[in-house]
């Protein structure tokens, strides 16, 4: 039935959601229905039929199935099936998972098995296809076909070989970038131009870009250079990223992570200089030029952006990479014209050539990216394919969209002009991987989900009033319809478009400027880099001040709780009527730009003047004529010279902060010298996180459990838990002293303060969720609880100015933060680890050109840790990034240092129980049914588990000869171990404090003493009985205008769910619903979490 | 279509050294380049012959073609104004009637009974317009030959109508606007270097002139083949560049292992490369 969804002829059929047609459907009914999907996208020679089978398949085993299997099926996922998942085998993988379910009968845990596997499947179909259209447009075949210099069918003009002086001509692109005006509501994704080309469109603008405040005023931001050099080599630059290269090798040429030079790599070799047939030939790269350039001479690129920040939503590099391409083409004859503006069908093949250069370069834009090649404004539009085309018989639409620049009649100046006087151009320095967001789009938009498939419809008719207006010039009624698009269609595709900061912002200026405030318009992926405010011309002057104030200090007051890669700017903007636009310049004007040769002439400038190439001595010349002359070149002297020599005193300006910070927050230097010199010596490391591999690990028996998710509370307990709970006697600690460095990316932010979701209305911290629960159980029981929450260096200060701000958010209970007490200094990664990591434990291999990529920055990532020193102290960042919190099992015993539970005690005397959980465990709550089990159990400490799915990796309970206990990941002798465990540590605990007390051979008397140096020593005792364990965490380096770097380091941590392991206080395991036990570790989780009923569930737990 | 002219360029500024180049016939017998050529024309029943060459050369070529001088005329382009300005200098020759265009630095070598001159002129007798010679060229070869796009004509294998026509294109440009149905995959039909042109020809070189600069003829073609119809054949043989590097080397090995003198050449050619080494 479900099939007919996906090839009836009638759209009102093939449009359904297939949520209300999983409605009726039982278990037996659904897992039919599979098996029939299954089958049909294995046959179906029609992609978009097949990919829309996988989608339905993954979303019945992710939402629809997993609520109706009963909930005694429990199973384990096959090792060899999430290997095959690994190596992206994914039909195998599903084949293994598939005959499981058949045997053992279906589980939630091998449907989430198979719900990643045929999700990973579908996005890999779409992208071999779009690869493959990429490959077979004309124009772009011969690249692949072309494997030896001597076949190489492209020669460098003429005029380009014509020296002057000895100074070759330079031939400079300057390209605009784009704004997409109407955000037509993702509709510029591949996938969905090729599968439903009539709902592909967007009216995109070519601008010219200045920041606001530090250039003079709006030019073509993107430029690219081109000449001919004197050396067989290839010489790559890119201004702004400081970066360049001198390539001799074609291998190097493909290398696209070992230095910043990705996209000039990808431009070389998409435009056909270095056709991408010719990569691992083994040839010399001189021969190539040399048939290219003659021999002896070789091709200088260089990039610009002129500064603008990373992440502004406008295209930037996609736009840099078309630039590039073109001024490459021209070079080789592959345009008519060498300069001026480019031929329609030249644009084309330019916009061909960005979408491989970006599949080369294991990135990835929307087909309208390009939009800078073309002039003005212009509604660009997916095509139906036609019997000429490659892609006829496989996908409804063309790969490339058709452009439409809209002709003065159509859009008169006057209007141009009003938009210009109304917009404001922002970014507002938050820097978000918008490639979840991306996938979320394409799967809903297969999945027809109903409320998504009206919205885009309303995004559609969005568009064409959009056009309307601005035909018109009507710009009051443009700022209303962006608005009602990102508050309607974009928020109801995709409710992570908007967040907390962007609210902020639009509330603020909306306060501001009242009815003068026009309306909102978002760009890109999401909120919070490139957006726009509409206002009234007669107040854009001083808006473009008041809204970077506003931006400004929303950002200040948010920085610890959301990614911002860099303080929020305003551009100034002209629409660009030219498009792409190249230049000759000939002799004395063959001039780079400045920053160039600052970079460049060091080397030059070290050169005995007898040694150097008479085209070297030119270019010597020519800058210092230009220097003398020319105003451009006026401060380049003084800019040389710092480059020649580096300021020294940044470096100790930078360490200062970092001692002092160590010093205060408890590093101990001699345990640190220690482990640096285990280290060295191979004594600990990855490798020896893991248990012998003769530990017998076998997963626990039904006794070792209580099962919370089969069996009803015993009344006598949920009285006990009750009157506890009443009397008082229970207090909560959310752990929030991580940095959520998978949440982030390693941004280095506050999790538990980042405005997640929209719960009751309005987007709520972690915090405010946790205390929301607190709340609700304490009103229950006519009483309020105590809740904690442990802090480090890097989130006590936000965390308290946070809460301070929003005063405490009126929480009625006692409210504490704990802070650290120890901190570590990480560490470079030895060799050694890295290759652990890389090549010994399961990797999941990527798609082909990002595992090249991937592959290309790991060995780099290798010579910098050899080139900085293994093991050495990691300081090359800022201080907080440079120091790490040393485990969870130090957050209970931080409680005791730090005086918060004597302040507690004191406060409760009545304190008994403590639970303890994750800032990301959102179901965790005081329930008094679980906790009346704990309080008749006598345990010392009771953990809950759930079930486990694919995505819970890190380990597991486990029997360990023959003792139940909590098992890390990190000490899993063999991998495979941890599929074969069917609980997953949720890390929810509840303590009983005198039973924790006695471990640590304390009293509730030495508690309320503040006896420091017993409780010092009881912890020390404790902690040296517990592992340690070396992890490798990747911590962000931020650079220039929004850049970012990811590094990987080292650093120790001792764990809580290793006190299971002492025999002196009892440990009892409950199984408890996945809701109450899942934890949020990626944004990338939370549409589903939201689709899932979770959201709802945890609101329903909250009382605000 | 008959053709009873000819018409050689022979006034290329590489060009001008060729006249005295003497190669040894696949029959053994030792000639000019332009007597190759004129032995040729005048065996496949053409006329008149015009040389189009660089001022002060007519001495040098009046000897290189002493055994025909009585049918040929020489006519001096006296600026180096591009390949369709030569042309243009034979326009008085040819007036109204169709003609033979062939370059002095390209020699021929058939693979079929007929010689490379008389498969073409034997399609011309059944066309009513423009044909050129072409044939299918690898896209490593594009950056010298001139490349037409174009479709077959159904019923005649080897015959293509022509719809463009683009000098040494990128194959960037090829792979949009010349591919050929029929043809392997990174193929192209390249000029032969050998057509015969209608008087519009003229008109459009005429019209393309501005009285200085560069005068290509490609584009001129490109025009006809918008205005009439324009065929274009293809011809079993090889052609010999003579002015690319190792072109006359070629050319004289290609003559010699076709004739009488194959054995003795194939020996040297052993000996020398057993006795060199790189």
């Amino acid at each position: 039935m479900l099939i007919s969804l996906i090839t009836a002829d009638d759209s009102a059929t093939r449009d359904r959601s297939l949520a209300e047609a999983c409605v009726p459907m039982d278990t037996a009914a659904l897992l039919a229905e599979c098996a029939e999907l299954d089958s049909f996208r294995r046959e179906s020679d029609n992609l978009y039929h097949r990919v829309r089978a996988i989608f339905f398949l993954q979303a019945i085993y992710r939402f629809h199935l997993p609520g109706k299997l009963p909930t005694e099926a429990t199973g384990s996922i096959p090792f060899a099936g999430y290997e095959d998942l690994l190596c992206r085998h994914f039909e195998e993988a599903i084949d293994t998972f598939l005959e499981i379910q058949k045997k053992d009968g279906p589980c939630d845990g091998i449907a989430s098995a198979l719900a990643a596997a045929y999700h990973q499947l579908a996005f890999q179909t779409l992208a071999n296809q779009v690869r493959r259209s990429v490959r077979t447009v004309r124009g772009n075949q011969w690249m692949f076909r072309m494997g030896h210099p001597t076949d190489h069918p492209l020669r460098i003009r003429p005029e380009l070989l014509q020296q002057d002086d000895h100074l070759y001509p330079v031939l400079c692109e300057r390209t605009p970038v784009r704004m997409d005006l109407t955000h037509s509501a993702w509709s510029d994704i591949f996938f969905l131009g090729m599968d439903f080309p009539q709902g592909a469109r967007v009216v995109n603008v070519s601008v010219d870009l200045a920041v606001h405040g530090r250039d003079d005023k709006p030019k073509p931001p993107v430029e690219a250079y081109f000449r001919i050099i004197d050396q067989p080599v290839l010489r790559l630059t890119s201004i702004d990223l400081r970066a360049s290269a001198k390539i001799t090798s074609l291998a190097d040429v493909f290398d696209f992570g070992k230095d910043h030079l990705g996209l000039l790599k990808a431009a070389v070799i998409a435009s056909g200089i270095i056709p991408p047939g010719i990569e691992g030939s083994g040839k010399s790269l001189a021969d190539l030029l040399a048939r290219l350039a003659g021999p002896g001479r070789g091709i200088e690129i260089i990039s610009s952006v002129n500064d603008i920040p990373k992440g502004s939503r406008l295209a930037v590099s996609t736009n840099l990479l078309a630039a590039l391409i073109s001024a490459c083409m021209r070079a080789t004859g592959q345009t008519q014209s060498l300069t001026g503006e480019l031929t329609e069908s030249e644009r084309r093949i330019v916009l061909a050539r960005a979408i491989l250069g970006e599949w080369i370069g294991g990135s990835g834009g929307g087909w309208q990216d390009s939009g800078g090649i073309w002039p003005g404004i212009k509604l660009i539009e997916g095509e139906i394919a036609g019997e000429a085309d490659p892609e006829y018989g496989i996908s409804k639409g063309r790969l490339m969209p058709k452009h439409k620049v809209f002709s003065q009649e159509e859009i008169p100046d006057s209007a141009r002009q009003a938009l210009t006087d109304s917009l404001i151009l922002v970014h507002g320095g938050m820097a978000q991987n918008v490639g979840p967001i991306l996938e979320m789009v394409t799967e809903k938009y297969l999945l027809r989900s109903s409320a998504e498939w009206k919205a885009r419809q309303d995004a559609l008719g969005l568009l064409d009033q959009i056009i309307a207006a601005l035909s018109k010039g009507d710009i009051r009624t443009l700022g209303r319809l962006t608005t009602e698009n990102f508050r309607g269609p974009l928020q109801t595709i995709i409710p992570w478009a908007t967040n907390h900061f962007t609210e902020t912002l639009i509330a603020r200026v909306s306060e501001k400027f009242g009815d003068d405030f026009w309306g909102f318009w978002m760009l890109g992926g999401m909120s919070g880099g490139g957006m726009g405010f509409i206002v009234d011309p007669s107040r854009k002057q001083e808006a473009l001040n008041i809204i970077h104030e506003i931006m400004l200090q929303t950002k200040r007051e948010l920085e610890n709780a959301l990614p911002f890669a860099m303080d929020p700017v305003v551009y100034d903007f002209d629409i660009n009527p030219h498009g792409t636009f190249g230049a000759l310049h000939r002799g004395e004007a063959a001039l780079l730009p400045p920053s160039y040769y600052h970079l460049s002439l060091g080397g030059s400038l070290r050169t005995p003047p007898s040694d150097l190439s008479p085209t070297a001595r030119a270019e010597l010349d020519q800058f210092a004529r230009a220097c003398r002359t020319n105003p451009a070149f006026s401060s380049s002297v003084e800019a040389l010279f710092d480059s020649l020599i580096p300021r020294a005193q940044e470096d100790s300006e930078e360490i200062r902060p970092l001692g002092e910070l160590l010093k205060k927050n408890g590093f101990d230097r001699a345990q640190h010298e220690e482990i640096h010199k285990d280290l060295v010596e191979g004594r600990i490391g990855l490798a020896q996180n893991r248990l012998p591999a003769n530990t017998t690990i076998k997963d626990v028996n039904t006794e070792d459990i209580t099962d919370f998710t089969t069996t009803s509370p015993i009344s006598a307990n949920l009285g006990l838990g009750e009157k506890a709970l009443a009397n008082g006697e229970v207090g909560v600690i959310s752990l929030a002293a991580g940095a959520g460095s998978r949440w982030t990316q390693g941004a280095g932010v506050c999790k538990a303060l980042h405005p997640f979701v929209r719960l009751g209305g309005r987007h709520r911290t972690f915090v405010e969720t946790h205390l929301g629960k607190s709340r609700k159980r304490g009103n229950e029981a006519g009483t309020t609880i105590p809740h904690l929450f442990t802090t480090s260096y890097l989130t006590h200060q936000p965390t308290r100015d946070f809460l301070d701000t929003v005063k405490d958010y009126n929480y009625p209970g006692p409210l504490h933060l704990s802070p650290g007490r120890s901190v570590g200094l990480r560490m470079v990664p030895t060799v050694r680890d890295l290759r652990f990591a890389w090549e010994e434990m399961p990797q999941q291999v990527l798609d082909e050109q990002q595992q090249k990529m991937r592959d290309s920055v790991r060995t780099a990532l290798i010579s910098w840790a050899r080139g900085a020193g293994e093991a050495s102290d990691y300081t090359d960042n800022l201080p907080l990034q440079c120091l790490h919190p040393v485990g969870h099992f130090y957050e209970v015993p931080n409680l005791l240092l730090n005086g918060t539970l004597a302040d507690l005690l004191t406060e409760r005397p009545q304190l008994k129980t403590l639970m303890l959980h994750n800032i990301d465990t959102l179901g965790a709550d005081v329930d008094p049914a679980l906790l009346g089990h704990h309080l008749a159990s006598n345990a010392g400490l009771t953990f809950e588990v759930i079930t486990r799915r694919l995505e819970d990796r890190g380990g597991g309970l486990a029997s360990i000869n023959g003792r139940p206990r909590l098992l890390e990941g990190l000490a899993m002798p063999r991998e495979e171990d941890e599929f074969s465990l069917s609980y997953y540590n949720s890390m929810t605990t509840w303590i009983d404090v005198d039973k924790l007390l006695d471990l640590f051979d304390l009293t509730r008397h030495d508690i309320l003493a503040r006896n420091q140096e017993k409780i010092t020593e009881a912890i020390r005792s404790v902690a040296s009985r517990l592992p340690t364990y070396i992890t490798l965490k990747e911590v962000k380096k931020r650079w220039g205008h929004g850049q970012e770097d990811v590094f990987p380091v080292l650093q120790f941590e001792k764990l809580w769910g290793d006190l299971t392991t002492l025999s002196e206080i009892e440990s009892k395991f409950i199984v408890v619903p996945r809701s109450r036990g899942q934890q949020l570790k990626d944004p990338a989780q939370l549409d589903a979490w939201l689709r899932d009923g979770s959201s709802d569930h945890i609101e329903s737990l909250c009382e605000w | 279509m008959k053709i009873k002219k000819a018409v050689i360029t022979a006034a290329g500024l590489h060009q001008q050294h060729l006249p005295l180049q003497t190669l040894v016939s696949p029959t053994g017998k030792t000639k000019t380049i332009a007597g190759f050529l004129l032995d040729e024309i005048f065996a496949n029943g053409i006329d008149a012959a015009a040389i189009i060459i660089a001022p002060g050369t007519e001495g040098d070529f009046s000897s290189a073609v002493a055994d025909h001088l009585e049918k040929v005329t020489f006519i001096e382009q006296s600026q180096p104004l591009g390949y369709g300005h030569a042309v243009l200098c034979a326009k008085e020759f040819t007036g109204n009637d169709p003609f033979l265009l062939m370059m002095n630095d390209h020699l021929y070598l058939s693979f079929a009974e007929r010689s490379c001159l008389g498969q073409l002129l034997a399609v011309t007798e059944q066309a009513d317009g423009p044909v050129s010679a072409v044939q299918p060229t690898h896209e490593s070869k594009l950056p010298f030959y001139g490349t037409i796009g174009g479709s077959p004509v159904g019923g005649h294998h080897g015959l293509y109508e022509v719809s463009n026509i683009l000098e040494k294109p990128t194959p960037t440009v090829a792979e949009q606007e010349l591919i050929v149905p029929g043809l392997r995959s990174g193929n192209y039909l390249c000029l032969f270097g050998m057509h015969v042109l209608t008087p519009r020809v003229m008109k459009h070189l005429e019209k393309a002139f501005s009285g200085d600069g560069n005068l290509p003829l490609t584009p001129s073609l490109a025009a006809t083949a918008r205005s009439e119809k324009y065929l274009a054949c293809e011809i079993e043989g090889l052609r010999f560049n003579i002015e690319e590097p190792y072109g006359l080397l070629r050319a004289q090995l290609g003559m010699a292992l076709s004739g009488k003198g194959r054995d003795e050449v194939m020996g040297a050619m052993i000996e020398l490369i057993a006795a060199t080494r790189r």
